[in-house]
């Protein structure tokens, strides 16, 4: 089996919430050695409150912040250390791991990591060729919004998300699951896969600098390329398409069943008329071309669902795929556990837990790239809260028996958090009845054969 | 001039789309040294708008030249015996190959990766395709809207009662293109440091899933399935009108509750069925009321500088043309300005994020078709200048 492309790399991740985190699990599908640093009071928002995604079987359990889906999703394969960096014993321990690693990635606000003297000049007067990672809202410069606080959900608004999606006619829309964190996920990886390459090959390490919202504006080029050169403002226009038509989310069979498509020539529009069964629309005028189903959009939108309405999503898909025309079926986190595709790319992994965690087996989100030479997997379940803080202590470090005991004395480390507490669970039948569940399958256990 | 932090690499960019244009160009933003490789008759993306003053020319697709900064351009028919031979020429001297072509093309015309890496053993191939190399959909036409569905992001993206809504843009592609640059990168060290390539097949509709953390795990850790959002009293989740625009606002941050209800002036917000984080859904159409009531006739930029004050997690929906203006983007130098030869100097969207010892640096606008095939060809390759006017006479460059 060929090397890891990330072996023997050592990562230092004091980062929270979504973005770097993350970042921080795919790292250890490549292979590296991720050490998730928390503070024992200040432990990430994603192990309980309202960040946390789901428990298992829905019961909190005694550990609760060990157990929530979004924190083992995102700290699969790595090793957790707790350490209060708000004393100074905290951050001499710290200092010491850096000059044992290859990277740091943090996402304090700009003046924490000053006032702590663990900002990049100081990282490096230890451990010069340091690569360290800093993700802000905003980034570390001195514009106007440098230290305004931010998050994905907000940003969306900023970055310019909201005001091109909605519905036709409507009002600016939010796009949801903390789009822009992902955006810096990704910008990390890179940054981090190219300045161990230049570090490499010259030695040398550096600062990466990341503002979420720069990402996120990044992703509107288009829109503000049409601002800049003609005046235009952009605007939503719902499931349609700039130039294809028609395109669109149409009901399919079935309750809250829908299914997507996209036409991009005259074609395209003949092979989906034969296949509705329409030769009739294939002659009219109003649709022949392009500019004619876009004037005529609405009507095409009837026509259209008044014949999906009567097919499984699926079917259509099929159908309209195999004359050479772009659809697919709105999928579900439900849905995808079950389709096809999915399942043959092997894209969701299980992760089996020690009998001890009390999670059994679940499916994670993997990874959207496979490498051919060096396959990659989830490595391990993300650890218990300072499951190794022996090991980095004691062995990466050498610090044991009574220096150890006093950290540990002085909750400088800790195995359990010290403060903070998870939202109590509602059943699911009553989320169901709050529309805050689409649905329930009390038997997804059997469904998924993780029994 | 610094250095990038991928110089020396040497990249071919064969994709005609969204995704593997951004994927080749965030490697030429950081220093490598990128040759767009189009069909005679041009990339797709360049017949795609907006177009400079609405001139549907192919020099004067913006999309094209937002997505191509930083790359040189040569003509190469793939389709053509020639074409192909000059290809296998270039490989050598690679370390990347960017392509967006439908899986088992560039297989079928001799090119997939185990071909190329007889020609040079450490060469890596990023491909990015709507739903990846293999699988019972590898061969479907991708659209934005079917990877944005497939994707599961649209299930949860518009309201209940309403059909699934898909974001503006293209946001997919771009996340196609960001995550196959990081695996790029990624490869790239390890190519450093083993002297092997291998294949990269990115998927798009699974780049989409992969940000659907709380989506996916919902259903086997409890069985459920994630709605969209309810139709009105969301509790924050939709941008609400003040006088002049839309503000977004959310709990968290360094704001209490009290703060965010003294921000809005109202002392109702700080009844029990407001301030109590568990009572709240209940009452969500009741508080959009006061808050909507609060902002209708202040100004956003106002509400956002007041809010940082007040430590509020706060945004205001800005347009295009804002964006363009923005004072912080500003002073992160986020936009650039090239000189195009044929839409004349323009400002970009150019800098993703900036790498302290190896900043971002602009080296040329998008090439014009074809616009370094002599450099490439005569200058690299070596063929005579009478070699080179043959090549285009038979249409394989």
């Amino acid at each position: 089996m060929a090397q890891l492309p990330l072996e023997g790399i050592r990562v230092l991740d004091s980062t929270y919430i979504f973005a770097l985190p993350y970042a921080g699990g795919l790292l250890t599908d490549f292979g590296a050695e991720v050490i998730k640093v928390e503070g024992p009071s200040h432990h990430d928002p994603t192990r309980g409150a309202g960040l946390a995604g789901s428990f298992p079987d829905n019961e909190l359990g005694d550990d609760w912040w060990n157990r929530s889906s979004t924190y083992n999703l995102m700290h699969r394969g790595k090793r957790s250390l707790t350490l209060d960096l708000t004393d100074q014993r905290g951050r001499d321990v710290f200092m010491d791991l850096v000059r044992i690693s290859d990277v740091v990635m943090e996402n304090f606000t700009p003046r924490v990591m000053r006032r702590w003297e663990m900002d990049y000049p100081n990282l490096r007067k230890i451990k010069p060729d340091i690569i360290m990672v800093s993700n802000t809202g905003y980034g570390h410069s001195q514009g106007p919004y440098a230290n305004y606080p931010a998050q994905a959900t907000t940003q969306e608004g900023t970055h310019g998300h909201c005001w091109v999606t909605g519905y036709p006619g409507g009002a600016p829309s939010k796009a949801g699951a903390s789009f822009v964190d992902f955006l810096s996920t990704w910008t990390t990886l890179f940054a981090i896969g190219s300045a161990l390459r230049y570090r490499n090959k010259t030695g040398k390490g550096q600062w990466v600098d990341i503002g979420m919202y720069q990402a996120g504006v990044m992703f509107l080029s288009e829109f503000i390329m049409d601002g800049i050169a003609n005046g235009r403002d952009g605007g939503r226009i719902g499931n349609r398409h700039p130039y294809r038509a028609p395109q669109g989310c149409y009901p399919a069979l079935g309750e809250d069943q829908w299914v997507t498509l996209s036409v991009g020539n005259d074609e395209q529009w003949q092979a989906m008329c034969r296949e509705m069964g329409r030769e009739d629309l294939a002659r009219d005028p109003r649709f022949s071309d392009l500019l004619g189903r876009r004037r005529n959009h609405d009507d095409l939108d009837e026509i259209i669902s008044a014949w999906t309405s009567g097919l499984d999503r699926y079917d259509v898909m099929h159908r309209l795929q195999a004359v050479g025309v772009a659809s697919g079926p709105v999928l579900t986190g439900r849905d995808i556990h079950f389709d096809p595709h999915y399942q043959s790319r092997g894209f969701l992994e299980r992760v089996t837990y020690p009998e001890e965690r009390n999670i059994g087996v679940r499916p994670f989100i993997s990874r959207p790239y496979k490498f051919s030479r060096t396959p990659l997997k989830i490595r391990r379940p993300a650890p218990t809260f300072g499951q190794d803080n022996g090991h980095v202590l004691n062995d990466l470090l050498a610090i044991d028996g009574s220096d150890y005991d006093q950290l540990v004395q002085d909750a400088i480390v800790a195995s359990v958090p010290i403060r903070g507490e998870a939202v109590d669970r509602l059943p699911q039948e009553q989320l169901v009845e709050l529309g805050l569940l689409a649905a329930y399958d009390p038997d997804y256990r059997q469904r998924l054969s993780i029994d | 001039m610094p250095e990038g932090v991928l110089n020396g690499v040497k990249v071919l960019d064969l994709s005609e789309d969204i995704a593997g244009s951004f994927c080749a160009r965030m490697l030429g933003d950081y220093g490598a040294d990128v040759l767009k490789v189009e069909p005679p008759r041009g990339a797709t993306l360049r017949r795609m708008g907006p177009f400079h003053h609405d001139d549907p020319h192919p020099e004067k697709s913006l999309f094209f030249l937002a997505l191509n900064l930083n790359k040189k351009g040569a003509t190469l028919n793939l389709e053509t015996s020639t074409g192909r031979a000059l290809f296998k020429e270039l490989v050598p001297h690679i370390d990347v190959i960017v392509e967006s072509y439908r899986p088992g093309y560039l297989g079928g015309l001799g090119l997939s990766h185990p071909d190329l890496a007889e020609l040079n053993p450490s060469l890596v191939m990023t491909s990015i395709t709507p739903f990846g190399q293999d699988g019972p959909y590898s061969q479907y036409q991708g659209e934005e809207i079917v990877n944005y569905a497939m994707g599961m992001i649209m299930s949860i993206s518009g309201v209940q009662g309403r059909e699934p809504l898909k974001h503006g843009g293209f946001q997919a592609q771009y996340e196609g293109g960001l995550n196959a640059a990081a695996a790029t990168a990624i490869s790239l060290f390890d190519q450093f440091n083993t002297g092997q390539g291998q294949h990269i097949d990115v998927s798009v509709t699974e780049v989409v899933a992969s940000t659907m953390m709380a989506t996916q795990t919902m259903y086997p850790f409890m069985g459920g399935t994630q709605p969209r959002r309810r139709a009105a009293g969301g509790e924050f989740t939709h941008p609400m009108p003040c006088a002049d625009g839309w503000i977004i606002v959310q709990t968290g941050g360094g704001a209490s509750w009290e703060d965010i209800a003294n921000f809005f002036e109202s002392e109702e917000m700080l009844e029990p069925r407001f301030a109590d984080a568990g009572q709240r859904p209940q009452h969500g159409e009741e508080l959009d009321g006061l808050i909507l009531d609060s902002i209708k006739d202040k100004n956003k930029w106002d509400l956002f500088h007041k809010a940082a004050e007040a430590r509020m997690l706060f945004g205001v929906v800005q347009t295009p043309t804002e964006l363009a203006e923005c004072p912080q983007l500003e002073s992160r130098e986020f936009y650039r300005e090239v000189d195009h030869p044929v839409i004349g100097r323009i400002k970009v969207p150019a800098v993703l994020f900036n790498f302290g010892l190896c900043p971002y640096q602009l080296t040329g606008p998008a090439p014009t078709l074809g616009q370094h095939n002599r450099e490439i060809y005569v200058d690299g390759l070596g063929y005579s200048l009478a070699d080179f006017s043959r090549l285009r006479q038979i249409n394989a460059i």
